[in-house]
């Protein structure tokens, strides 16, 4: 469905009842940043499918935040070009192009109403009074802050001052929502309970095109359909979540969503098929996971995850590796323990212990299923 | 937290109110007291008065005060406007011609403003552009080294504002103009506010540009003062002071209330 | 939060935003600095336009000059020194070893910044005069027949002033640059053993470095600009650069004298100024 290029009218259009609009897919094409000879951003090459969330993680440098101020308008692309829906946006100034963006510090307008926060769009963009009124009322709803309406930012909290702010952005109806860590500056807690709070978000909204840049890996395990997983500039993956965190496709990935154990190995047979699995071998013990394009031969790691270990056997834990007790932490909700397997430090976390465990130093076995396990190739360095 | 023992704190905060009395305290009240003096030979006035205050209702001395505040006021604003157009302009030129820019427009604060009348004299003493002898002179004089204080304060307000805000309103779809109109300049108003206070004060004091180039009908309190003193009336003098430091004192308050009520 | 800092992009990429630097500007060129250069055209050139640096070269030499040049540096390192002491002193009592009422006094200080620098003078010659307070209490206890005391109408008087009128701009950045020091050092050092003087020696002191050489600089900025101060005081031997300007070319109407020596006055500003602009960038204010 190809999306009318924005104007300000269309704002206008879209009934006000109805909060689900039509969200647009986003393009970067080729997109490179630099400042002066450094740069920050090497060509990129994405899609975000309309009402699809997009998590871009990484760390800090790794160019999360200035592919998404490109897509905003903020920053000039060296090369490139942007796409929003049908439109090439790459030469619009930001107030030409139909987002909404949520920043790390909620930007909110100190001298303004949080009704006039969230109309302030509206306002700017020549919105009569009855849209704007119906409008705040429903963004308000939408996020759960309609009875803050006459406060001002600074008898709020930061959690609240957040969700006005989200209120704001999604009050103008934009094509895609930018969220630039927007929960970095909120306690644990309130943050865990935000993350839910957005994700009912997406489910209420599920014509929202979402793009939301964040360094914790764990809202973005949480929030996102796609994940793009940036390291020095580039992408180091992009894919589903639940395929990127159960076959990494490599070891920064691997170690940047959720902890990962990675053993080097050997393969020993190859994968039937995409899809199938390869046996290697660590030691004497034969393993089996999810494989790629691995030959027999290949020198590689496998990946298993600590919750993923199992202390007892049984005919689905087919795996096995024995290596030696060296540390017990407990740590409330789990357990860890770590063993060196071969060399390799390997860590189990469980929420319980079936059995009870032997003398730090000696030998045990660990027992996990090859669904749990993938092979992830090497990172290679260039 | 320096000083633990009583005895030496007592001694450290004795110094400190000399140094502060004697230095800071002793001038104004001793203003004060000479502007209420009927005559002073011996170590105090020997009776007080109220007349030179009510003298200044009347004749020279009143319209020296009203030469100062038009000329404060005027130029204030004017120098306001312009030090906050320059320093948002100069917010989208580039690193370099910035950097350049903005260097020129604080160097009228770095010359003695004794030059800068001086080169007002020098410039528009001749048609087409005669100032020379008129009203206006004093207004440029006192705008030119008022402006370079206006910039430097409301730049450096710009520079700690967050840009997230401008971007934010950006973002949702705010042109330019409605975007500085509604989001950067509220947002800057303590700093204009300040801004303003201090231009205030500054004409106000300012003597070494206008008495280069004040008409005789365009007196302003300081170079009254001066006047008065130079020919030995002091009392007189010291009186136009206190009103100056009030005048100046009421509207700083005045400004700084304001900003309060404001940001609370 | 940003990993990376972005360049400002221009926020319209439409030429007009780039244009508005020009009205203020053009407002610049006119008022200020044509008007400079006029000041520099005429203290090279005569009026018929031919260069006539011997004119130059004779004020340059001559002794009123020399003595206003002299007069002018000395007084404003004297005063700087003045101001650095005072500020140094009153900063430290105002931040470490604070009382109730020093914040409003801190403020108090600030606000004296906003007054007329001629303020202090004319208070000074009722306190200081040959027909002050001093003189007339000390005349009365010791009975004398002179004025003992008669700093006022020299340079002391001067330089006095000065240091009550600028020690504030040192006082200020100073205040700033003791806001940010850890108290957790000082209370370390202080657990430590050390003795108030040594803690400031070397813990307080390299952090105010920067700030009493910011703060310092722009005191010699201002005493040599200094005008209202010499004015008032109107003593006979007492002639800085900015006075001597004024009364060549009001009282005298020598305009070509008094613009050769603008010219010198401001290239010495100039040159400190761009000192000041130096330590304060260092100050990373």
């Amino acid at each position: 469905m190809s999306v009318p290029a924005f104007t300000g009218s269309n704002v206008v259009d879209v009934d006000a009842a109805k909060i689900r609009g039509a969200g647009s897919n986003v393009h970067f094409d080729k997109v490179s940043v630099a400042y002066g000879t450094h740069v920050v951003l090497h060509p990129l090459t994405l899609d975000i499918a309309p009402g699809e969330i997009l998590a871009m993680i990484g760390p800090s440098g790794s160019g999360k935040t200035t592919a998404l101020r490109a897509v905003a308008g903020f920053v000039k692309p060296a090369s490139g070009r942007i796409r929003i829906g049908a439109t090439d946006v790459t030469d619009l100034p930001p107030y030409e192009r139909g987002l909404g963006m949520v920043v790390q510090n909620y930007a909110l307008f100190p001298h303004m109403r949080v009704e006039d926060n969230v109309a302030f769009g509206l306002r700017a963009q020549g919105a009569d009074k009855a849209l704007i009124g119906e409008r705040v009322k429903d963004s308000l709803a939408t996020v759960g802050m309609s009875g803050f309406a006459g406060r001002y930012p600074r008898e709020l909290s930061g959690g609240q001052q957040q969700r006005v702010a989200i209120a704001r952005a999604l009050a103008v109806r934009p094509r895609v929502l930018l969220l630039d860590e927007p929960l970095s500056a909120l306690d644990a807690q309130i943050r865990r309970n935000m993350v839910e709070e957005i994700a009912k978000l997406h489910r209420d909204l599920p014509g929202l095109t979402i793009l939301y840049v964040t360094h914790d890996q764990t809202e973005a395990l949480t929030l996102a359909d796609k994940i793009a997983i940036m390291r020095d500039g580039r992408v180091s993956s992009h894919g589903a979540t639940g395929e990127l965190y159960r076959r990494p496709p490599n070891r920064f990935t691997a170690e940047f969503l959720g902890r990962a154990n990675l053993l080097p190995v050997t393969v020993a047979e190859a994968a039937a098929g995409p899809k199938g699995m390869a046996t290697a071998k660590l030691g004497d013990a034969v393993l089996a996971g999810a494989g790629r394009s691995e030959k027999p031969g290949d020198r590689t790691l496998l990946c298993i995850r600590p919750q993923h270990l199992s202390l007892t056997g049984d005919e689905e834990h087919t795996n096995r590796i024995v290596g030696t007790l060296k540390e017990v932490h407990w740590q409330g909700e789990l357990t860890h323990l770590v063993l060196d397997v071969d060399g390799t430090p390997v860590r189990v976390s469980a929420t319980r212990l079936p059995v009870s465990l032997p003398e730090r130093g000696s030998a045990m076995p660990l027992f996990f299923t090859p669904g749990d396990t993938s092979l992830v190739p090497e990172d290679v360095r260039g | 937290m320096l000083v633990w023992s009583r005895p030496g704190r007592m001694l450290i905060w004795l110094v400190f109110a000399l140094v502060f009395g004697v230095l800071f305290l002793a001038p104004l009240a001793v203003i004060l007291l000479s502007s209420l003096a009927n005559q002073w030979n011996g170590v105090l006035p020997s009776g007080l008065t109220f007349e030179h205050y009510t003298d200044v209702a009347r004749g020279a001395a009143w319209n020296a005060v009203k030469a100062s505040l038009i000329t404060g006021f005027l130029a204030s604003t004017l120098a306001l406007v312009s030090g906050t157009w320059a320093a948002l302009a100069l917010r989208v030129q580039g690193a370099t011609l910035a950097k350049v820019l903005g260097l020129l427009f604080f160097i009228p604060s770095a010359v003695p403003s004794v030059s800068v009348g001086l080169g007002l004299l020098v410039a528009f003493s001749h048609p087409p552009l005669l100032l020379n002898g008129t009203i206006a002179i004093v207004m440029v004089a006192h705008f030119v080294l008022i402006s370079a204080f206006t910039f430097g304060n409301v730049s450096a307000g710009l520079a700690r504002l967050s840009p997230d805000f401008e971007q934010v309103a950006s973002s949702l779809g705010a042109r330019p103009a409605y975007r500085l109109w509604h989001v950067t300049l509220p947002l800057l108003a303590p700093y204009l506010v300040a801004a303003f206070g201090l231009s205030f004060a500054l004409s106000m004091g300012e003597l070494g540009a206008t008495v280069m180039v004040y008409p005789p009908g365009w007196v302003t309190l300081p170079v009254s003062i001066f006047s008065l003193t130079d020919r030995g009336d002091v009392f007189a003098g010291a009186a136009l002071t206190m009103i100056l430091v009030a005048a100046t004192l009421s509207l700083l308050l005045g400004l700084e209330r304001l900003t309060g009520r404001q940001t609370r | 939060m940003a990993d990376a800092v972005a360049l400002p992009a221009p926020m319209t990429r439409r030429v007009p935003g780039r244009l508005w630097i020009v009205p203020p500007t053009a407002l610049l060129a006119l008022l200020f600095f044509y008007p400079l250069a006029l000041i520099a055209r005429q203290a090279f050139f005569d009026d018929s336009g031919v260069a006539n640096v011997a004119e130059f070269a004779r004020v340059l030499h001559a002794r009123f000059f020399l003595n206003a040049l002299m007069n002018t540096i000395t007084i404003s390192v004297a005063a700087t020194a003045g101001c650095l002491i005072v500020g140094l002193v009153l900063g430290l009592i105002l931040a470490f070893v604070p009382f109730p009422g020093s914040g409003v006094i801190a403020r108090l200080i600030d606000t004296f910044i906003a007054l007329p620098t001629f303020l202090v003078t004319l208070a000074f010659t009722f306190l200081y005069g040959s027909a002050g307070m001093l003189n007339a209490g000390l005349m009365e206890m010791f009975s004398l027949h002179a004025p003992p005391v008669d700093f006022l109408y020299s340079t002391w008087g001067v330089i006095l002033a000065e240091v009550t009128v600028y020690s504030p701009f040192v006082l200020r950045p100073l205040l700033a640059a003791f806001s940010l020091i850890d108290r957790g050092q000082i209370e370390a050092a202080s657990v430590l053993g050390a003795r108030p003087f040594r803690i400031v020696r070397q813990v307080i002191l390299p952090a105010a470095v920067p700030a009493l050489i910011a703060g310092g600089s722009l005191c010699l900025l201002l005493t040599v600009n200094e005008f209202g101060i010499v004015l008032f005081i109107g003593a006979k031997g007492v002639i800085t650069l900015p006075l001597l300007i004024y009364s060549k070319a009001i009282q005298e109407s020598a305009y070509q004298v008094a613009c050769i020596i603008a010219v010198v006055n401001i290239v010495l500003s100039l040159g400190l100024f761009g000192l000041y602009r130096l330590a304060a960038g260092r100050l990373g204010v």
